[in-house]
């Protein structure tokens, strides 16, 4: 090991390309992130707990934000993208380009440019259930901690309150694209997914029933530092859910919208019924699957859902979800399998268990070839390039993180061997 | 175990289905999704999900007595949306051709004309007959006649009467027994619909739905079908009005065809030459606006087989046999009349030929053809309703 070593690119700064990075510079090797939000932490930020000890996501996030504050061999980039590849295993060079953040490192996050500013925007980080100021603070935890301007919607040097306001110089309305060229040995993707599109479900009412909402928004209902401050209440009036449903493989494992099946919707559905469960004791959860997938040591976890009396499980896909007018409660329609019979149920809130969408589309990305579905598969790539975590296949956070050390593994060998 | 239940699987059946166009049944993995989809469906055990599970099982017989797969109108909203593209509409189709052969008596006949290879046999059939009927009735086997275009000359109307009511009652006796059956089917299938409630008052709520056709108009992924088989089913009721209306004409009137304004026996009925010619044209214009109908409906049928509907539906040679013979009954029709009109005989005449083979395909083989439809499915309609099975 020298430190000739060229070094390694990971894209994507979510839990699989964090882990990919911390272990790789951690063995001894340069690492750069490239990401694309303005904060590190990815999709796993926005989980109000996770498996599998059930813990919020930020005690997993700190300790990574840790080791990265503490390890010199890492360079992170936020608020940048891979804009082009060339080269090969050993000696690629890549061009990122850094999108203006308009708040320099001298930001002390102390919340005076809030206070002044003026314009609103939706919160992306809560999917729209609330709302920022242009200027604001991606969240709690964020890394870097320091705010940031949605250029879309700040109105520039003509407003400037929020320049007057700070008082460490943190504010540079006119900060400009930058881009930056690195030399690496290797390049791991590590691009993750995004939630399904739910609106493309037209039978399922996204978009036009206010209290159908996916199991993304579920999270953020259920976080405490989401929208709702931790309490389930339902869009539409705000009132205490108490009566949900949860449909299982909306958009996965369908042809006219994900073909595959997105791994993690099942548990992340069972483990959104005791977040539930634990709030109100007198809440009632209805789950409807086509099969319930609990892989592994998840069955244990299913059979302890299972046992409570007031959580039921339901063979049958929903087809059909309407909207009481009067009330705003969804009215779903499906058919109970094994019952034999269709069922009309009322509830208070819907769920919808949408899966896993791969960010990245075929032949979008520079240096990588992408499968049709969206996935990035090892076989066919050009030496020395990787995937991991969701970008290779969908997952849980657990097995990302075993697939992200072993692409950690791989990334070195591309280094080392030339 | 006492609550055991043995299923036989009739794997021939389960070729027979996928020939027919269920290939895609094996992909349904029973979310239930068509279910809910289908605008038709009733809560109580709804369809099409247990019948597709039942059609990968090979349960034949369930199935061929199964009253719900004629209350799908195959307007494919399931297949739209079906998540693995096994096409329930299509599977759904097939076992309507199979219920047909199924049922169908004599069952050996169904069979063999059911299928669409056999189409040749099927037509050749009838032309042996004419040709032998009209070699003993005028003592040529082909003879185009002399002079003025008078299709009674080429083949007397006594041989079209000898020809085709024993037929019409064949068919009717068919229909008699096969139906029978059918309904005594009904009574004791597995969902246990028990029927209440009168035949007769089931029977006109049927025929209502089926002028209106308000089942048909809740089809949304197929909407375009719903005229197109408006026209058709109008155009045919047209012309059997039509056809029953010349048998008055001629045993009633005694006023033969081309109905002469001279006619001595028409001009003493109507009181002048007047009265018969607008009795005459009344007469003719139901039936070429009738024709006209049925031509556009079936044009627009052929249309709607070949539109992309964004998703994938199998038009099975059982559907095209149809929809081919429909068309060719119309335009030989019509093609029959112009020429007639053009006095053009040697044109004519065969026209008028191939017009009888074809109007002999489709009554004489009603029972075994995807014509049936019409009966089976009223029956089974009628049935839901008197089940309380019916989706309003």
């Amino acid at each position: 090991m020298s430190d000739d070593n060229k070094a390694i690119l990971v894209v994507g700064g979510g839990i699989s390309g964090i882990t990919t990075a911390v272990e790789a510079a951690e063995a001894g090797y340069n690492t750069i992130i490239v990401e694309r939000n303005p904060y590190l932490g990815g999709r796993v930020a926005q989980l109000n707990r996770y498996f599998p000890k059930l813990c919020p996501p930020y005690c997993g996030l700190e300790m990574n934000f840790r080791r990265i504050k503490t390890n010199p061999k890492i360079t992170v980039y936020t608020m940048s993208e891979l804009e082009s590849v060339s080269g090969s295993e050993g000696n690629f060079t890549a061009r990122i380009r850094k999108n203006p953040r308009l708040v320099n490192e001298k930001c002390t996050a102390c919340d005076k440019c809030v206070e002044v500013c003026p314009v609103e925007r939706p919160n992306e980080f809560n999917f729209g259930l609330d709302k920022t100021k242009a200027i604001y603070m991606p969240h709690e935890m964020s890394f870097p901690m320091r705010y940031v301007i949605d250029k879309n919607v700040c109105t520039g040097s003509s407003c400037a309150k929020c320049v007057e306001a700070c008082k460490y110089n943190a504010i540079d309305l006119d900060m400009k694209t930058d881009s930056v060229e690195v030399n690496v040995g290797s390049i791991v993707f590590a691009t993750g997914w995004n939630p399904y599109n739910a609106e493309n479900m037209d039978n399922l009412g996204f978009g036009k029933i206010q209290n159908v909402v996916t199991n993304m928004m579920m999270e953020r209902l259920s976080a405490p530092n989401g929208p709702t401050k931790g309490k389930i209440l339902r869009p539409s009036d705000n009132k205490e859910v108490k009566n949900i449903a949860f449909v299982q493989c909306a958009g996965s494992r369908d042809e006219n919208h994900l073909i595959h099946c997105s791994a993690i919707c099942c548990m992340a559905s069972l483990k959104q019924a005791t977040y539930i469960r634990e709030k109100a004791p007198d809440s009632n959860v209805s789950i409807y699957y086509i099969d319930l997938r609990a892989p592994g040591k998840y069955e244990t976890f299913l059979k302890k859902v299972d046992e409570d009396e007031n959580v039921k499980m339901i063979k049958g896909k929903v087809a059909k979800i309407e909207e009481d007018s009067a009330t705003g409660d969804p009215v779903l329609t499906v058919e109970d399998v094994e019952g034999g019979g269709k069922i009309h149920q009322t509830v208070d809130m819907v769920v919808l268990a949408t899966g896993m969408e791969p960010s990245l589309k075929a032949g979008a990305a520079p240096g990588v070839k992408v499968e049709e579905n969206g996935f990035i598969s090892l076989n066919g790539q050009s030496g020395g390039v990787y995937s991991t975590g969701v970008a290779k296949s969908p997952g849980d956070v657990t097995t990302s993180l075993q697939d992200a050390t072993g692409a950690a593994l791989k990334s070195i060998q591309s280094v080392v061997r030339r | 175990m006492a609550d055991e239940t043995v299923l036989t699987p009739d794997l021939g059946f389960i070729k027979s289905l996928k020939g027919a166009g269920a290939e895609t049944m094996k992909k349904c993995y029973q979310c239930a999704t068509c279910s809910v989809i289908c605008p038709l469906s009733p809560d109580d055990n709804p369809f099409p999900r247990k019948e597709m599970i039942m059609a990968q099982w090979g349960l034949k017989d369930d199935l061929a007595n199964n009253p719900d797969i004629w209350l799908c109108h195959n307007c494919n909203d399931c297949s739209k949306y079906c998540p693995r593209g096994a096409g329930p509409g299509d599977v759904l189709s097939a076992l309507r051709k199979i219920a047909i052969q199924e049922n169908a008596f004599p069952k050996g006949l169904g069979k063999i004309l059911g299928e669409p290879k056999m189409i040749w046999l099927a037509l050749l059939i009838p032309a042996i007959i004419f040709m032998i009927a009209m070699k003993i009735k005028t003592g040529y086997f082909f003879q185009i006649p002399e002079g003025e275009v008078v299709f009674s000359k080429f083949f007397p109307i006594s041989l079209v009467d000898t020809i085709f009511v024993p037929i019409a009652l064949l068919v009717t006796i068919s229909f008699v027994v096969s139906i029978g059956r059918f309904w005594k089917s009904l009574n004791k299938n597995p969902y246990k619909l028990m029927a209440s409630g009168t035949i007769l008052s089931g029977l006109i709520a049927t025929i209502k739905e089926i002028v209106s056709h308000s089942k048909f108009d809740k089809c949304d992924a197929n909407k375009d079908r719903v005229w197109a088989h408006r026209l058709v089913l109008f155009g045919f009721v047209g012309l059997f009005i039509t056809t029953n209306w010349a048998v008055f004409n001629l045993y009633g009137l005694n006023w033969e065809s081309p109905y002469p304004l001279n006619d001595p026996d028409a001009v003493a009925i109507f009181g002048s030459e007047a009265a018969a010619g607008l009795y005459r044209g009344v007469f003719k214009l139901t039936g070429n606006a009738s024709a006209a109908i049925l031509l556009i409906g079936s044009i627009m049928m052929f249309a709607n087989r070949v539109k992309d509907k964004g998703f994938s539906s199998v038009s099975s040679s059982f559907d095209w046999t149809l929809a081919i013979m429909v068309f060719a009954v119309c335009v030989t029709g019509i093609l029959s009349e112009v020429l007639r009109l053009a006095n053009a005989a040697s044109l004519a005449y065969p026209m008028y030929f191939a017009h009888l083979i074809v109007v002999f395909y489709i009554i004489a083989y009603l029972p075994f053809s995807k014509l049936a439809h019409m009966v089976y499915r009223t029956t089974a309609i009628t049935y839901a309703k008197m089940a309380n099975r019916d989706v309003v």
